[in-house]
């Protein structure tokens, strides 16, 4: 096996009692796009500062091809960074801004020039070199602090929260823009967010955090189709919970009886329960279907209240057991909105569904 | 709010003419030296019975007016300075340090301007003769830092609470070492503050007299002591010139610095 650009190995973070980080470890290889995801106080954001050097964990190591950063103080490991809030150096000019890594490298005037140069128009801010940061909008401050963070070239791009200062509509365009300089550079990026779009679009791999440990690796699409646990399935994408009872096991395949007494067979799992445990059954709203299908069970509900999005109709319903579910029917949506009120059946396949101890 | 400005009514008048008798009794004192120090009388009468320049003339006439001046701007400069260098590391102390006592700490650098001066310049006083540092300018320099230092930590730490540190971690993971990237990028984001800083510590060692009367010696005087010696020799209209000259000099740093503070902070 090669070894791994950038390795974590069994990193770990006290504060006093509080474990804010509990050995983690991943390996990340170059040119990877890696979002650490997790709620406020998951430990992602320590992780990332332990790479940065702005905390010293308690145990564990960091790697870079192989040799350990730890001893490396900040400023000597050449790591770009790109802050939360806006971080340019207001006393300087955007040009100055971007030239000031390579300044205090004592590069020499023409290679900086023609450097700062490159880097804004990575960004597509070649025009605005002369302006003061005071005179940008916050996403231009954060496309500056990008350009500066990889004037230098750094090997690894960190970002923490880039675009959690920005509205919404900036915030898709940085993202866009984020994704075509990662496709351009080919730099290794590590990504924090607390927000799941933010982390499906662009990352290659997402690390999902939960209290100081990381709950789920794997590709966007691993966390959606195949969740870890009910935290992981319950962070990516919408879902809704039934309370289940666990019958039986076979090869893999579980029967379960959901509140209403209806009983479901072929839902697949990956751990072991005891008859008659207590658990959840997980589906997506848009897993249910209005119509039967080969191999789909049915489950009896009321239609309470339908919603347009656009793309897609959002339906509020309730099951016979009283809990409102979230369904969002793909297709045949022209029956959806027919309906209020009215009891009838929707269907979904057990095989989509995700079984997980109450 | 309760206390509106705008619906104070017929309040809002007597609210005027009292902020104006303040403002009057605090002013007046001043109005009358200067007028005095152009008044031709030698008893210093008022109104004055005539006008003229002599009590100017004479000032200038005599070099230990001038060189009280120039001892003060002299031990003023160096006490702001020191100052704002040593109220400027313990700024980053105060407000980066994650220490025990850091609250008294600042209690203890902040005492100088809430103890009084009185108490203080007696100690300062006998400590420095103990020591030898007693009529030097050394001791001199050092007493008013002392008293300057509160005046240079306020304003430094204020700017210092205002700036995201952040700023200076990009400027680090830029490449720039810890102290590097304080001198080129936290400092000049403070300006501000360390520029009045260093005014008020200049302007709390330029009209202090009572620890100066302590730290003098008959060839070491500062402007005020000076004007508090000759007070007690004689009620001349010449102090009244020197005080007036005073009065600009403080005055017009005062105004430079609100001009500069207006650029900066653009």
């Amino acid at each position: 096996m090669t070894e791994p650009f950038l390795s974590i190995r069994y990193l770990r973070k006290t504060f006093g009692s509080f474990v804010a980080v509990h050995d983690v470890t991943i390996d990340i290889p170059k040119g990877e796009f890696l979002t650490f995801l997790g709620p406020s106080g998951s430990g992602k954001s320590t992780t990332l500062y332990a790479v940065a050097g702005f905390q010293q964990p308690t145990s564990g190591d960091v790697l870079l091809e192989g040799r350990s950063l730890l001893s490396v103080p900040s400023h000597k490991r050449n790591i770009g960074m790109v802050f939360q809030r806006y971080t340019l150096f207001q006393h300087l000019t955007v040009a100055e801004n971007v030239a000031f890594p390579l300044r205090v490298r004592r590069r020499p005037d023409a290679e900086v020039n023609r450097k700062v140069a490159e880097m804004l128009s990575l960004v597509r801010l070649e025009s605005f070199g002369g302006r003061y940061p005071g005179a940008l909008s916050g996403g231009q401050q954060q496309r500056v602090a990008l350009a500066r963070a990889l004037a230098y070239d750094p090997p690894i791009l960190l970002m923490d929260e880039p675009l959690s200062a920005l509205d919404k509509k900036l915030r898709e365009e940085i993202q866009a823009e984020i994704r075509r300089i990662h496709r351009e550079t080919g730099v290794t990026i590590l990504y924090v967010t607390h927000d799941q779009d933010e982390a499906l679009h662009p990352s290659d791999r997402i690390a999902l955090f939960r209290d100081g440990r990381i709950e789920q690796i794997g590709t966007g699409e691993d966390l959606y189709l195949r969740p870890a646990s009910e935290f992981v399935a319950s962070f990516i994408g919408n879902s809704n919970f039934l309370p289940a009872e666990h019958l039986e096991t076979v090869n893999g395949s579980a029967t379960i009886r959901l509140a209403d007494g209806s009983v479901v067979s072929g839902v697949r799992i990956d751990q072991d329960f005891s008859h008659g445990q207590k658990t959840r059954l997980m589906v997506r709203p848009e897993a249910f279907r209005l119509r039967p299908g080969p191999a789909t069970a049915g489950l009896a509900v009321e239609f309470i209240d339908t919603a347009f999005f656009g793309e897609r109709r959002r339906v509020i319903a309730r099951t016979a057991a009283g809990q409102e579910i979230d369904v969002r029917p793909t297709s045949d949506m022209a029956q959806a909105h027919e309906g209020i009120t009215s009891s009838r059946q929707i269907f979904f396949d057990p095989a989509a569904a995700f079984l997980f101890p109450a | 709010m309760l206390l509106d400005y705008d619906r104070l009514g017929w309040l809002r008048a007597a609210l005027l003419g009292f902020t104006g008798l303040v403002a009057a009794f605090l002013l007046l004192p001043v109005v009358f030296i200067v007028l005095l120090s152009f008044g031709s009388s030698r008893w210093l009468a008022f109104p004055p019975p005539g006008w003229t320049l002599k009590w100017y003339e004479e000032l200038f006439a005599d070099p230990a007016w001038l060189e009280a001046a120039l001892t003060s701007a002299r031990i003023a400069t160096m006490a702001a300075i020191l100052a704002v260098v040593i109220g400027l590391l313990a700024s980053f102390a105060l407000v980066r340090g994650q220490f025990r006592g850091r609250n008294t700490l600042r209690g203890l650098l902040l005492t100088p301007m809430v103890l009084p001066v009185v108490v203080f310049a007696i100690a300062i006083y006998a400590f420095f003769l103990r020591i030898g540092l007693g009529g030097t300018t050394a001791g001199f320099v050092i007493a008013h830092t002392v008293l300057a230092l509160p005046f240079a930590i306020i304003p430094i730490t204020a700017a210092l609470e205002g700036f995201d540190k952040s700023i200076e971690d990009a400027a680090v993971v830029c490449g720039a070492s810890p102290f590097e990237a304080k001198l080129r990028v936290t400092l000049p984001a403070i300006k501000i503050g360390i520029f009045s800083a260093a005014i008020f510590a200049f302007l709390a060692s330029w009209d202090e007299v009572v620890v100066a009367i302590f730290m003098a010696s008959p060839t070491l005087q500062t402007l005020p002591v000076k004007i508090w010696g000759s007070l007690r020799q004689d009620l001349s209209p010449v102090i009244a010139a020197a005080s007036s000259l005073l009065v600009l000099l403080t005055l017009s740093l005062m105004i430079v610095t609100a001009l500069i503070r207006r650029k900066l902070s653009k």
